[in-house]
């Protein structure tokens, strides 16, 4: 038995030696290790000798197992090696292939963000007509038909009863007249001013509208909530103040500022949005009862948003739509 | 509107407190604080200094050494002045300060070898005149050492205050005084009146007549005699050039002061001038021409208010005076008018004059009817103090339609709700009381007050809310820091945007925003444009009636920049008139969300690994179908093919869902590419997000994964050109049976080796049945049906065989 283990190894090893292609090393897999090869043949015989027998041989029987998988592994990585060494040269450093993912505009993306802000505190998304009518844009929303307060927003009229939206505002009607408190949406939209176009002004600009009614809606929690919708965007260590102002649909108004200091300039105030309590008169005009709910509403540019997180010193280069501007975002 | 913070003072004492808390408070209690001009600050580290020593210079004839000191200590100057002296008291700029004239820094210097520390200033130097003869010699009874700003009256602080619309209260020094003194809980002084008075009355020398009492319910005129008319003293002048306005005389001056200092705009008729000594208030009826006093002929409608006198009009009620009985030089007697008009009706006329005044901007916002007989006075305080006149006894009120004030009631409970806070009630009640809202009934739930007629705005309880909130300051009031939410379902109705969005991003578009205005000249050529009443410009002058010109607008102006190559989308709504070309309601007009795919230039450009190509027709379609296969999961979306195109493409496809058309797309005319100076091909796509939106959004089921094989067969016949892959496509199908799935066309081929006018086509057809494992026969079967109906029915000619 010891002779013949003996025989086999030699043979393996000689066998071994003249190998250098795959199908060689193959012949020798299948002559000692496959299912009819040698090695299972000794193995066959070794496991038909008597039990004192196979305690002599056993470790021998096992070390030219080990041995010839051993040699068999080493040989074929080799092989395998060799090979891919004659295969192409690859140039790992020649060019990516170009792919294209495009993107959505920069005050879409700004848009977005501000959008998701409110949607995660539990507020609907609604949208409007850009043309509207007077009515919506200013009356109903307690502007009265001479009242200075239409100065403040320089209106493209199509005629004496409709006009091109100034705010988003008109949509709170809109939907104060289709749903029953409580109400709480935003509302994201184009809106137009009648102003010479100019780096910090343009015909068109987007607003989002927020509006929430219901019975016991607060100051307390106006304010909370933008500052809440501030720290998210600007960051938490944010310096922020609510002063006094007018708008004929709210009452008490205020407008919210942040105050801004660009890394090496001097720091200042900047108005991010208007805001303040539905006004009684707003809520009676779209038959909501003012005693029984009340509401409060805001309004935020997002231009100026984008313009102040992106340094964009041009509020026009957003809608000349130059290539090399809309691939940067 | 400019605030003088040193007049402030005169009405609200505010010493104490600092600049900035003034400024801070004002603004959060809504009087905007712009901007903040502080005039001493352009005479930092100037002095008044004593000229000790003057000595000729020994290197320069014209210089002269000086010695100035500042009352500590002695400098060594160098001066060029002729006037300078010893004894002299002179403005003394010393190292550091900025000379106005220059906006330079001043250093220590050499002049001709000798040292100057410092500079002794002419009036053009330091920015106060154009005067430069020598330096300015200042009172001998200064102090050497005071500040220069002290000593020239340059010390105030000039504050811009943005007004809200809703505020005329607050449009004068008085006004804003007031805030003031209620934000810092202090008493406002009203300046105190004494005049000498005639024992004529005012009465005696003139009369007034209201005819349209509506227009003008209340009209105070005073008469003041034998006024001199000149310059304004140094008070007077400095107080307008500081708010902003030009001293004329001392008459208009002191009407303007009273304007600034409490809000009610005044009129100084030449009494010599009205005819009949009379004033007649009634509308302008047939009187078409009225010439102003900036010699400007104005064009009336007759329901502008008018002043007159017995023959003729001598003002525009609130707006401006005529040049007709204007106040000039050779005035004797004047008659001050203070009154209180309609605001619409101000507004209504300033608005169609095109005229805005000081005046008409406080009239038209409602002035203060209560205030109208203490401005006379005061106005003719003033002027008997400047121009030396004599003020007759009393003033002529006519006061037709007496203007109650109103009463409004405050519930403390309420407030308390509107702000989630309770403000005390005694800060409440101190609050309104130092606002001059006069407590008409109180208990433990509520007050009411009575609203002085200033006050326009405050007509209801949350008006009085407002007040109460603003004054406290909003700082003070906490935010919450919970919220509740309702768990009702959330509507977003920007949903289907937001998918096309990233659909078409993935797809390696850019979105573009373009104006929604356009020219007359471009809007109509692409539907039935509504036109703006009032545009910017007539390049903005109508709304765009469709997205495809805001994209060859957005193309042509890549092009000017070299940016050929371009692939982008836009979301906008688009506005059509229907039948009508006017709009009376909403049914009149279109107002529709469109999206607008725009491919032009390269597809590819040649890099290492492939050759360049130009986007076409096929990559259009291509885009199409497979947003539409992502927008719409069911989607059993068809694309219908147009050769002869329409107005705007050359030829195009229109892409159908549940045989509706919801969007039409192909290569642009070169006819209008030509418009926008575009020389390069453009492919473009518009659909109708709202008709897509309207198509009912089936919830998808999955479809089962295929269980058995595929089989795949290929084949290629010769046709002639004229032979469609459309045509091919449908006869292959209708001689198939239901085994065939797909139809793909993988190879085109034309050249002359397969004959003139003709073209090789190369398909393979893909088999399957969900059911079973197919058979070689059945296949071989409906393959060799499809070869027969090919060559049969388009006179193929099977190639390889």
């Amino acid at each position: 038995m010891i002779a013949k283990i003996a025989d086999v190894e030699k043979n393996f090893k000689s066998d071994l030696k003249k190998v250098s292609q795959p199908n060689e090393l193959e012949e020798i897999r299948i002559k000692y290790l496959s299912r009819k090869g040698l090695l299972t043949q000794l193995f066959e015989e070794f496991k038909s000798l008597p039990r004192e027998e196979k305690h002599k041989y056993g470790q021998s029987i096992n070390e030219l197992k080990e041995l010839l998988l051993k040699s068999y592994d080493e040989i074929k990585s080799k092989l395998e090696s060799s090979q891919a060494k004659n295969e192409t040269v690859i140039d790992y450093t020649l060019p990516e292939r170009k792919k294209q993912i495009g993107s959505k505009h920069i005050l879409i993306q700004t848009l977005d963000e501000i959008k998701s802000i409110f949607k995660g505190i539990g507020f609907s998304v609604y949208e409007g007509p850009e043309l509207e009518s007077d009515y919506n844009n200013f009356e109903a929303l307690n502007f009265p038909g001479d009242h200075p307060a239409r100065d403040m927003q320089d209106t493209f009229f199509i005629n004496e009863s409709f006009l091109l939206r100034t705010h988003t505002s008109p949509v709170q009607i809109r939907v104060m007249q289709q749903l029953k408190p409580p109400i709480r949406v935003i509302v994201p939209g184009k809106v137009y001013r009648n102003e010479a176009i100019s780096a910090k002004s343009y015909c068109l600009f987007h607003q989002v509208e927020g509006l929430y009614v219901d019975t016991d809606v607060t100051f307390t929690e106006l304010k909370g909530t933008l500052v809440s919708f501030a720290k998210q965007l600007y960051g938490s260590d944010l310096k922020y103040r609510f002063r006094a102002s007018f708008f004929p649909f709210t009452e008490p108004s205020a407008e919210m500022d942040i105050w801004w200091q660009p890394a090496g300039k001097e720091g200042r105030w900047l108005e991010i949005l208007g805001c303040g309590m539905v006004d009684p008169n707003v809520l009676k005009n779209v038959g909501i009862d003012p005693e029984k709910y009340t509401g409060y509403a805001f309004g935020m540019g997002v231009e100026r948003m984008a313009l102040r997180k992106y340094g964009i010193d041009d509020i026009r280069i957003f809608f000349d739509n130059d290539k090399r501007f809309l691939t940067q975002f | 509107m400019k605030i003088s913070v040193k007049w402030l003072n005169n009405y609200v004492d505010l010493s104490g407190i600092s600049i900035w808390e003034i400024v801070d408070k004002l603004t959060l209690a809504g009087l905007e604080v712009e901007e903040v001009e502080d005039q001493a600050a352009a005479f930092d580290n100037m002095v008044v200094g004593l000229v000790k020593e003057v000595k000729k210079h020994p290197n320069a004839d014209k210089l002269k050494l000086c010695v100035v000191s500042d009352g500590a200590s002695d400098y060594k100057v160098v001066c060029g002045a002729p006037n300078v002296d010893v004894n002299q008291k002179v403005p003394f700029a010393k190292v550091g300060s900025i000379i106005p004239e220059k906006g330079e820094k001043l250093s220590r210097v050499k002049i001709r070898g000798e040292e100057s520390f410092g500079m002794i200033c002419s009036e053009r130097e330091l920015g106060l005149s154009e005067n430069h003869e020598g330096i300015m010699v200042l009172n001998s009874q200064l102090k050497e050492g005071t500040a220069l700003s002290e000593a020239l009256n340059m010390n105030d602080v000039i504050l811009e205050v943005a007004v809200t619309p809703n505020r005329q209260d607050a449009l004068s020094h008085i006004g804003i005084a007031r805030d003031l003194a209620a934000i810092f809980d202090l008493p406002l002084k009203m300046p105190e009146i004494n005049i000498k008075e005639e024992k004529e009355t005012s009465g005696s020398y003139a009369s007034v007549e209201i005819v349209d009492s509506n227009k003008c319910p209340r009209y105070v005129a005073k008469i003041i005699n034998n006024v001199t008319i000149k310059d304004s003293p140094e008070w007077l002048k400095n107080f307008l050039k500081a708010v902003g306005l030009r001293p004329i005389n001392n008459v208009v001056d002191v009407t303007n002061f009273v304007l600034h200092e409490v809000g009610q705009p005044l009129h100084a008729f030449d009494l010599d001038k009205l005819s009949g000594k009379k004033i007649i208030v009634k509308t302008a009826g047939d009187e078409r021409k009225f010439t102003t006093l900036d010699s400007k002929e104005r064009e009336l409608l007759p329901d502008d208010l008018m002043i007159c006198d017995k023959e003729r009009s001598v003002a525009i009620a609130g707006i401006m005076g005529g040049e007709n009985s204007e106040v000039t030089s050779s005035t004797k007697n004047i008659l001050i008018e203070s009154a209180f008009f309609n605001p619409s009706s101000i507004r209504k006329t300033a608005k169609h004059l095109g005229l805005s005044t000081d005046a008409s901007y406080r009239f038209e916002r409602g002035t203060d009817p209560d205030i109208v007989v203490w401005a006379a006075r005061r106005a003719a305080q003033l002027i008997c103090e400047t121009a030396g006149g004599n003020s007759a006894k009393d003033e002529i009120d006519v006061y037709p339609r007496r203007i109650e004030s109103k009463i409004v009631e405050l519930r403390y409970g309420r407030l308390n709700k509107i702000l989630g806070y309770d403000i005390p009630k005694i800060t409440v009640d101190k609050i309104l009381k130092n606002l001059d809202f006069k407590f008409a009934n109180k208990s433990e739930e509520k007050i009411s007050v009575k609203v002085p007629l200033r006050r326009h705005d405050v007509e209801r309880e949350i008006d009085l809310i407002e007040e109460v909130a603003r004054i406290y300051g909003y700082d003070k009031i906490p935010e919450v820091s919970k919220i509740q939410v309702t768990l009702d379902k959330k509507v977003d109705q920007s949903e289907l945007d937001n998918n096309i969005r990233t659909i078409l991003t993935g797809l390696g578009f850019y979105e573009i925003i373009t104006n929604s205005l356009l020219s007359e000249s471009i809007a109509e050529k692409f539907g039935r444009p509504i036109k703006i009443l009032n545009p910017q410009s007539s390049e903005m002058s109508h709304l765009r009636p469709s997205l495809l010109p805001g994209t060859l607008i957005t193309t042509s102006k890549n092009l000017k920049v070299k940016e050929n190559d371009l692939q982008f989308f836009e979301i906008g709504k688009i506005f059509n008139l229907k039948d009508k070309s006017n709009i009376s309601s909403f049914d009149d007009f279109e107002e529709v969300e469109h999206l607008q795919i725009t491919l032009t230039g390269k597809a590819v450009n040649t890099e290492w690994y492939e050759k360049d190509r130009n986007f076409d027709f096929y990559d259009l379609k291509g885009f199409v179908v497979e947003f539409f296969n992502k927008l719409l999961k069911y989607n059993k979306g068809q694309v219908k093919l147009n050769s002869a195109g329409d107005e705007f493409y050359q030829y195009h496809f229109d892409y159908l869902i549940e045989n509706k058309i919801v969007g039409r797309g192909g290569k642009v005319r070169n006819g209008l590419l030509k418009l926008f100076d575009i020389d390069q091909d453009v492919f473009s796509f518009a659909a109708d997000i709202d008709s897509i939106r309207s198509i009912e959004q089936r919830s998808y089921k999955f479809v089962e994964l295929l269980k058995f094989p595929k089989v795949y067969r290929d084949f290629a016949f010769i046709f002639d050109t004229e032979i469609t892959f459309e045509q091919v496509r449908e006869v292959i199908k209708e001689s198939s049976s239901n085994l065939l799935h797909n139809i793909k066309l993988f190879d085109i081929f034309q050249s002359d080796s397969l004959g003139k006018g003709k073209k090789s086509l190369a398909f393979q057809l893909e088999y399957f049945s969900d059911s079973r494992t197919l058979t070689e026969e059945e296949i071989d079967k409906d393959f060799r049906n499809a070869i027969k109906a090919v060559e049969e029915k388009l006179s193929g000619k099977l190639r390889g065989n």
